[in-house]
């Protein structure tokens, strides 16, 4: 799938990133379209904040109530399936098998978390829509998806007034 | 109802001959382990006469007793198999699947009466020995656990012959191999939910204790100590 | 630490990744040949059966449980460090939770081969898994040994997705700066991390997550190897301390392996300026208090024994305090607490030189009490003509040597595949601490307005 032309500023440091992130959205630029990319998190920035609720903490206890019945499943249904006497002790034997329930519960948990993780950022994704090299030499970059013909003159200027060592635009589709 | 099998071992008839460690040999294919690995204490006597030397000479007291597994109620050895190879049958015996055992030895370490041996090497028996194999017992392979089994062989032998002649098993008609050849017969094997059978009558005995009762695990054999190891000189 | 830019500290970093030198091939050839050497008595073993090696009627565990514990034990490293001070947001944690989350994995893993090194009929190794057959075959939950299965592979699990989850963004710098067919590996591994705050937040939160869960699963897994042990009626086995005190002994000997890997990537890759003497300090102080709890825990187990004088018991208490074990038993209090305390309590003593002593003499310690804990209850049981003793075989002693030179080898080569500081977290800790240090500034300023 072709990807839709793109304008980004890279900033040197955070507070210069805030200061473009803010003339974007006093650009009336719609923040589904805003783009941030960093070599670091920056929770600490507003620019960052975007996309940050996530259900990943229930949906890992999900996991691990999942993994917990399996576990309970397994040692119940399968010792009594092969009911075979060991030591005067019961075929279910609680105490033992609350110790496989529990191990099982927190792989449930792990795995899950895990799978969310991938899933929720999409990874992997090896053709990302928009990549640039210069994030990992610490540039944070900031830019604007799709933007219409009329705003890109507009964009590019907020950028670099904002303090973007480089603006970058790309009209070719990849 | 179900057998429950014992045994019951008088001490006071015992000599400490090593009859039964021998028959227990031919019976049930163990090999001997040459002289180098017995002195590693390796060597597999699935039943081994005990004996402690108490005084100096010549006050010498020597307190012997054969050994063996005790078939224990709550073995301590069952639970801990990973793999099911020791577990407990349905007349009461302790059950080694060599099959099933991968040789975690677990169940050694957990046997407090050391009664579990290993094959630490691929049994060997030098020709012409071979033929002295009894077709009844498999032979086990090096890494697989093995121990007394109160000569089950013998017990499925009497029950199905009994099972064919549509009778009950008189007692004393089953005999494992180490009570057969006790040239003093210390040693009784028996049922011990038949209240008549001679195992019964001697476990009910005053001189009746068990080996390490107190580790809890409900051991089968009963021993009758000699009186005069508790200090009774007219035994 | 003088604050660095962010280009030097991935300059700095990203150095150990390139170039191999020949002192290093020629340690990874050594360490290699040391694990070829005990794979090959593994294989002779196994050919010929456990009798090549020092096992015997009654000791029929020895060095190979004693090793496996020890590096199940020594994984809990990477839970201690990265997870609690995670959780516990301790800033000094930067540099060295990949280091410790590195051992984790690499002890597991070696720990983990030791239950089927020791089998005595290894091929037959699956019996354990629970998996249907028609052969009637299925695994004994009862038995602590598949409680092990079970608690081993989930840590497994959990350390390996742990270690690997924070390696994403580090594998994506590494991606951008090579050419060719690393910077296909690398962004192979690497997922198609782009770095937007989505991505960087669930990865954040994942960790979270992975943190919270990991510290029961380790405490579990250590005290579940214990209970290998405390759940048979042994002398000095059966005791209800083994769980608490085996989790404090792996937490002792992790600490001990986690600070002695650091002094050597310190030394060998020059990272100087970020493996600091405020980090051995801090782990030198957890090691100190680790040392007095290990000490806690011995006391208090031979008191009670001791006291309670049980015939059985106290024929081990006495074959480690004054019999043919005692030389190991001084040997191990001197390690684990008589030679440590001083180093880690005087604060002068306290230098990374110091620590790394210490840290040394804690491992030797710990495989000690290992041994201690497992041979002399197994050969004083209950019945006395039954006492036996054990001796190790070249075959015991080369299998452990061996595992030891797979735990440096790994290590090495991770080394020069990945770096072994997390450069992202280490940034992202710096700007923390300038971001703080700008808004206690703006608060003054405005505060005095």
């Amino acid at each position: 799938m072709p990807s839709p032309p793109v304008i980004y500023g890279l900033f040197v440091d955070p507070e210069s990133a805030e200061r473009g992130m803010n003339a974007l959205h006093r650009a009336e630029v719609s923040p589904k379209k805003i783009v941030v990319m960093s070599a670091e998190p920056f929770d600490d920035y507003s620019f960052s904040k975007m996309d940050h609720a996530t259900p990943m903490p229930w949906i890992a206890a999900a996991g691990g109530v999942v993994g917990g019945t399996c576990g309970f499943l397994l040692a119940r249904l399968t010792q009594e399936a092969y009911p075979i006497v060991t030591g005067g002790m019961p075929i279910f034997a609680a105490w033992p098998s609350g110790i496989v329930t529990y191990e099982l519960t927190m792989l449930g948990a792990v795995l899950t978390t895990v799978v969310t993780l991938l899933i929720t950022t999409k990874l992997p994704n090896w053709k990302p829509k928009l990549y640039d090299p210069e994030v990992s030499n610490g540039r944070i970059l900031i830019g604007v998806l799709d933007p219409s013909d009329a705003a890109r003159v507009e964009i590019e200027n907020r950028l670099r007034g904002a303090g973007a060592v480089k603006v970058k635009a790309t009209n070719t589709h990849r | 109802m179900a057998h429950q099998w014992g045994m019951a071992i008088d001490l006071d008839r015992c000599t400490g001959c090593e009859a039964c460690v021998v028959a227990c040999h031919a019976e049930n294919n163990i090999s001997t382990v040459g002289e180098e690995q017995a002195a590693l204490s390796r060597a597999k006597h699935w039943i081994r006469v005990e004996r402690y030397f108490e005084g100096e000479f010549p006050d010498v007291t020597v307190k012997f007793m054969p050994v063996f597994c005790q078939q224990c109620d709550a073995a301590p050895c069952e639970p801990v198999c990973p793999t099911f190879a020791s577990y407990h049958t349905s007349e009461g015996l302790n059950g080694q699947v060599y099959n099933r055992c991968i040789g975690t030895r677990y169940c050694a370490n957990a046997c407090p009466y050391v009664v579990r041996y290993f094959n630490f090497f691929n049994p060997v028996w030098e020709k012409p020995l071979h033929l002295q194999l009894n077709p009844d017992v498999s032979v086990r392979e090096v890494g697989v656990m093995e121990k007394c089994t109160f000569c089950v062989q013998r017990i499925k032998a009497g029950e199905i012959a009994a099972a064919a002649e549509k009778r009950e098993l008189k007692d004393g008609e089953i005999q494992p191999a180490c009570v057969q050849s006790c040239p003093t017969r210390a040693m009784v094997f028996g049922d011990l939910n038949d209240p008549e059978s001679e195992v019964s009558r001697m476990a009910r005995s005053g001189r009746s204790t068990k080996l390490l009762e107190e580790v809890g695990t409900r051991p089968k054999v009963n021993y009758l100590p000699r009186d005069s190891w508790h200090g009774n000189e007219n035994g | 630490m003088a604050t660095k830019t962010a280009e030097q500290i991935t300059v700095d970093l990203l150095r150990p990744l390139s170039g191999l030198s020949g002192r290093y091939l020629l340690a990874a050839a050594f360490f290699a040949g040391m694990v070829v050497a005990a794979l090959c008595a593994f294989f002779y073993q196994a050919y010929a059966g456990l009798g090549v090696s020092g096992l015997r009627t009654p000791v029929f565990w020895g060095f190979y449980i004693t090793n496996f514990v020890f590096w199940i034990g020594l994984s809990h490293a990477g839970t201690l460090i990265s997870a609690i001070l995670r959780l516990a947001n301790a800033t000094w944690r930067r540099p060295v939770t990949r280091c410790a989350e590195v051992i984790t994995v690499f002890a597991l893993s070696i720990g983990a081969t030791f239950p089927i090194i020791h089998l005595g009929r290894p091929w037959l190794a699956f019996f354990l898994f629970p998996y249907p057959s028609e052969r009637g075959i299925w695994p004994n939950i009862r038995s602590p040994l598949l409680w092990d299965f079970f608690a081993i592979n989930t840590y497994l699990i959990s350390s390996v997705t742990f270690l690997l989850l924070p390696m994403v963004p580090d594998f994506a710098l590494v991606r951008d700066r090579s050419e060719g067919i690393k910077k296909k590996i690398y962004g192979a591994l690497a997922l198609g991390w782009t770095g937007t705050p989505r991505q960087w937040h669930r990865l954040e939160t994942a960790m979270h997550i992975m943190a919270i869960a990991v510290i029961p699963v380790a405490v579990s897994v250590h005290s579940i190897v214990s209970w290998d042990f405390a759940m048979a009626p042994v002398p000095m086995w059966h005791s209800t301390i083994f769980a608490p005190y085996f989790v404090a002994g792996a937490i002792f000997s992790g600490i001990a392996a986690l600070i002695l890997a650091m002094a050597l990537l310190r030394k060998f890759l020059h990272l100087e300026e970020y493996l600091l003497p405020i980090h051995f300090e801090n782990l030198g102080k957890l090691l100190l208090v680790m040392s007095l709890l290990w000490f806690y825990f011995v006391f208090a187990e031979r008191l009670t024994a001791w006291y309670g004088n049980e015939p059985s018991e106290m024929a081990v208490f006495w074959t480690t305090q004054h019999g043919s074990y005692s030389p190991l038993f001084w040997t191990m209090v001197f390690c684990n607490f008589l030679i440590p305390f001083p180093i880690l309590a005087i604060k002068k003593l306290r230098t990374i030189t110091g620590t790394a002593i210490a840290s040394f003499t804690v491992v030797i310690g710990m495989w000690l009490e290992r041994f201690l804990i497992i041979v002399p209850s197994l050969s004083h049981k209950y019945l006395t003509y039954s006492w036996g003793t054990y001796r190790p075989t070249w075959v015991e002693i080369t299998i452990t040597a061996g595992t030891f030179c797979a735990m440096v080898l790994l290590y090495m080569i991770f080394s020069k595949i990945v770096p072994i500081i997390s450069i992202w977290e280490l940034k992202a800790g710096q700007h923390v601490k300038t971001h703080a240090v700008r808004l206690v500034v703006r608060s003054n300023e405005a505060g005095a307005d």
